[in-house]
């Protein structure tokens, strides 16, 4: 018993350590199984995080992408906004100088505050003057002393001045390396004391005259093309106002010279004005005493004339009665003439005091009816009267407005025709004048002859006039007394189909 | 017991009748109060004693700060060229001025704490509640004249300021102090006016691609990105190699600057380079730390417009139920050259939130103004092309009284 006892506990032992070894067995198995599961899943992690490392990256690499799309954008958008602004001031700029006539303005006008909306810091403009030497019009940033530096160093700058001044091409810092003048780049910059810079002509009609210049401190600005073109335009409207300038004055000058030149015309008309009036004064003064010395010794001839030939001193032989009674005849006709004279000479000097009356017209024409109508009658002659309804008045001296009246038709009379027509018309030529016009249709009236009727003793050279005496005043007389009524004469005539005389009168008032 | 504010604009083309002409329409729009603090901004066209002399000859000897800028904001519009004067009246405001200088002999930290310890001096032992500051946009390292500043009042103290520019010249910009004309400065004031400021900072810019982390970092240089030179962040990204990216670096890093994360906050820190240094390190405006994540970043318009109007709401949110008296501003250079034509879209965008009030502000190089969340407890920092906004304010009951 104690031998199986003591059998029996080895027994048991070996079977708790097969059975442990069996557990371990089995737990190590586990153990693997769970590490193998384990390590797929540190794999598929593994994998995962180099996915979303690679995804990071990628991510990342959008980004570059994406910040180097955005600042081309950055770029585009800023050089855009400088030229919307660029433009707007510019287009405030060109209405500003445009509208400047004087070129010293024009200059004045381009103020700091423009060339910082324009994107620059200094300006700097510089011109021929009269002189052909370059003088600075603009200095924006430089002192007068370091202006007039610049502007002599400039001209030792011949490739750029070639460039801008004789070939009127735009010239700036961005130009580097394109030709021959961008040797002269960092000379010009030194120079100038800033980084960047745009040099323009300004151009008139026949070339540059000077150049602009606009630069920039800042070594951040991004100076671009449309910058080159925005100074191109501004210098180029510089250029053009100031050729307007020079056109203003030019032609400013030439008004001022032309207004000069009629004072003096108008000065030397006037002095020949009075001249004329004081020779026409002194010529009627001159006929007018000469016709008053006729008058008395012609009425003596006359009154002696006509006593002997009424035979009041004894019947005249046939041969004399005849000679004495031609005497009498021209004794009348030169009485006549003397009398227009005089009549002429006192209406033009104002010694004739017009006694102004409304007078109607129709009066005027009847009596002259009456009293022409022998002679009218002799030649067969329609004599028409045609005025408005309610017969206008006119205002005028009744004695000299018939006398107008008898000198017109009386003319017709002679120059028309026999079975003639003379009419008389009258109109409102406007509610304060009357137009009256005698018309015929006579011989008419050569053209060349038109205008020197009316002068004093001047006869149409035609058969009526050399058939019929006449004294050539009869006309002038007319236009004398037309004159004094503050009216006027007008003749209008076609040769061969008669004339047309008119007058215009005040209106009467009833 | 209340605050006015006037502004005047000119554009008149000698320094002198500009400044006099913008100080007169300012004075007028005042009702001829007396001056508590002048404002005066420039474009770089105008930075000439005879400004000054025009601001004097206008309104005597008055208090005054300004600076040069690439750009004039104002509630009329945005010029390129033009004078902006900004007069301040105010019974509840009170303020000590100081200038430091030069910064480039004396250091931007030691010039920050000497402006600092000038300006509480001149404040007087009253409550300092905020400070306004204008340096010289030259500074390449902006933030540790930032640190000086903070050394002094505390690094949570709101400090809101811009750096002075001329128009990415980057040759000379110009600070006014009373009737001084100063460069290489530092200028400004500590004001005591408690919740009478409101600050806004906001940029719009977005990161692209996969973070980086900056390895070697020295002051305002962040030398190594992935242990390979910073340039090569610039290389990778735009395809080109370091010598093309060298002349253009400043006009692209405004477009894409790199954007440092920062915790908590819901913008990335900005910076721009300003250049390559020997080792293809950058050379930034402000500072960065060795760890920070870097994300090249990108901008759009309209995420632009809308960061204006962001943070226009958050200047006029920080004041609460308080009556906007008026606006400084001071915008990168940046976001003016990615806006373009759309600058008036964004000042409108401003005044659809702030309303007509008067506005005054100036185009710069760098902006200072604090971070919000939590975990920077309003510490300021120097910030590349943002928008910053200081509102300032005045209380309902102020208003009843006047």
């Amino acid at each position: 018993m104690p031998l199986t006892n003591s059998f029996k506990e080895p027994v048991i032992l070996e079977n708790i350590l097969n059975f442990a070894g069996m557990f371990g067995l089995i737990a190590v198995i586990a153990l693997i199984i769970i590490l193998v599961f384990k390590m797929e899943k540190i794999k598929e992690l593994q994998a995962q995080l180099a996915k979303l490392k690679r995804a990071f990256d990628e991510l990342d690499g959008q980004a570059k992408l994406i910040v180097q799309t955005d600042l081309e954008l950055h770029h585009a958008q800023e050089e855009l906004d400088k030229k919307v602004t660029g433009l707007v001031t510019l287009q405030k700029l060109t209405r500003m100088i445009s509208t400047t006539l004087d070129e010293e303005e024009i200059f004045r006008k381009l103020e700091e505050k423009h060339i910082v909306e324009l994107g620059f810091d200094r300006a700097l403009a510089f011109s021929k003057d009269d002189a052909n030497i370059y003088r600075a019009r603009i200095s924006i940033g430089y002192t007068m002393e370091e202006t007039n530096y610049i502007i002599k160093e400039l001209l030792n700058h011949p490739l750029i001045l070639d460039k801008v001044l004789d070939k009127n091409k735009v010239f700036s810092s961005l130009d580097t390396d394109k030709d021959k003048a961008s040797k002269e780049i960092p000379d010009l910059i030194k120079l100038l004391d800033i980084s960047s810079f745009v040099c323009a002509p300004m151009m008139k009609k026949d070339g540059a005259i000077g150049a602009l210049i606009l630069g920039c401190e800042s070594p951040y600005t991004r100076l671009t093309e449309g910058d080159k073109d925005l100074v191109y335009i501004l210098a180029t409207q510089i250029g053009q106002a100031l050729e307007n300038a020079k056109l203003f004055e030019e032609t400013w000058r030439s008004h001022q010279e032309l207004e000069a030149k009629i004072q003096q015309r108008t000065k030397e008309l006037s002095a020949a004005l009075e001249e004329i009036k004081l020779i026409s004064k002194r010529k009627t003064d001159f006929i007018s005493a000469v016709s008053h010395e006729l008058r008395t010794p012609l009425t003596s001839i006359k009154g002696y004339a006509s006593i002997l030939a009424l035979g009041k001193l004894g019947v005249l032989p046939p041969e004399a009665k005849e000679r004495v009674e031609k005497i009498n005849k021209h004794s009348d006709n030169l009485s006549q003439l003397i009398n227009n004279l005089l009549d002429i000479s006192r209406i033009e000097s104002g010694r004739v005091e017009l006694k102004l009356e409304s007078l109607n017209l129709k009066n005027i024409t009847d009596s002259l009816t009456d009293m022409l109508a022998p002679a009218m009658k002799e030649k067969a002659i329609e004599f028409l009267v045609d005025l408005p309804t309610g017969s206008p008045l006119v205002k005028g001296d009744k004695i000299q407005i018939e006398r107008v009246f008898i000198n017109l038709v009386g003319n017709a009379i002679k120059f028309v025709p026999e079975n003639g027509r003379i009419t008389i018309k009258a109109k409102m030529l406007d509610p304060e004048t009357v137009q009256v016009s005698v018309s015929d249709n006579g011989i008419g009236i050569p053209e060349k002859d038109l205008a020197k009727l009316g002068e004093e003793f001047f006869r149409i050279d035609n058969d009526v006039n050399a058939k019929v005496k006449g004294t050539g005043l009869g006309l002038s007389l007319v236009k004398s007394i037309v004159a004094a009524h503050k009216g006027k004469l007008t003749i209008s005539s076609q040769p061969g189909k008669g004339s047309t005389f008119s007058f215009t009168l005040p209106r009467g008032v009833i | 017991m209340s605050t006015f504010i006037g502004i005047g604009v000119s554009e008149k083309k000698d320094p002198f009748l500009a400044a006099a002409e913008a100080a007169k329409l300012a004075l007028y729009q005042l009702h001829h109060r007396e001056i508590t603090l002048g404002i005066l901004f420039s474009t770089i066209h105008f930075a000439d004693k005879r400004l000054l002399e025009g601001i004097t000859y206008s309104l005597g000897n008055i208090k005054l700060l300004g600076c040069s800028g690439a750009a004039l904001i104002s509630s009329h519009g945005i010029l390129k060229y033009g004078v902006g004067v900004m007069l301040i009246n105010s019974d509840k405001i009170k303020f000590g001025l100081a200038a430091s200088g030069p910064i480039n002999t004396k250091g931007p930290r030691a010039a920050g704490e000497e402006f600092a310890r000038e300006a509480l001096k001149n404040l007087g032992m009253t409550q300092r509640d905020m400070a306004l500051i204008l340096s010289d946009g030259l500074v390449e390292n902006g933030s540790d004249l930032l640190r000086g500043i903070k050394d002094v009042v505390g690094s949570s103290f709101p400090v809101f300021g811009g750096s002075s520019a001329d128009n990415l010249r980057f040759f000379k910009t110009y600070q006014y102090f009373n009737n001084e004309l100063l460069a290489n400065s530092l200028i400004g004031a500590i004001f005591s006016g408690e919740d009478l400021f409101g600050i806004g900072v906001r940029h719009g810019w977005k990161p692209l691609g996969k973070p980086h982390t900056i390895t070697e970092v020295k002051g305002n240089i962040i030398k190594k990105i992935e242990g390979k030179p910073a340039i090569s962040i610039y290389e990778e990204y735009f395809g080109k190699s370091k010598e093309e990216i060298k002349n253009t670096l400043i006009r692209m890093s405004i477009y894409y600057p790199l954007g440092l994360y920062v915790p908590g906050e819901s913008e990335y820190l900005l910076r721009n380079a300003l250049r390559i240094d020997e080792d293809g390190g950058l050379v930034c405006q402000g500072d960065a730390s060795e760890g920070n994540d870097a994300r090249l970043m990108m901008g759009t318009k309209d995420w632009a417009l809308d960061a204006a109007a962001q943070a226009a709401q958050e200047a006029k949110s920080a004041l609460q139920d308080k009556t906007i008296k008026g606006a400084i501003i001071f915008e990168s250079i940046s976001r003016h050259k990615l806006l373009g034509r759309l600058t008036e879209k964004e000042l409108s965008r401003i005044k659809e939130v702030l309303g007509d009030v008067p506005i005054l502000g100036i185009c710069t190089y760098g902006e200072q103004a604090p971070l919000k969340s939590v975990e920077h407890y309003g510490e300021p920092y120097f910030h590349n092309e943002t928008i910053a906004i200081l509102t300032i304010g005045e209380s309902h009951a102020a208003n009843k009284l006047v």
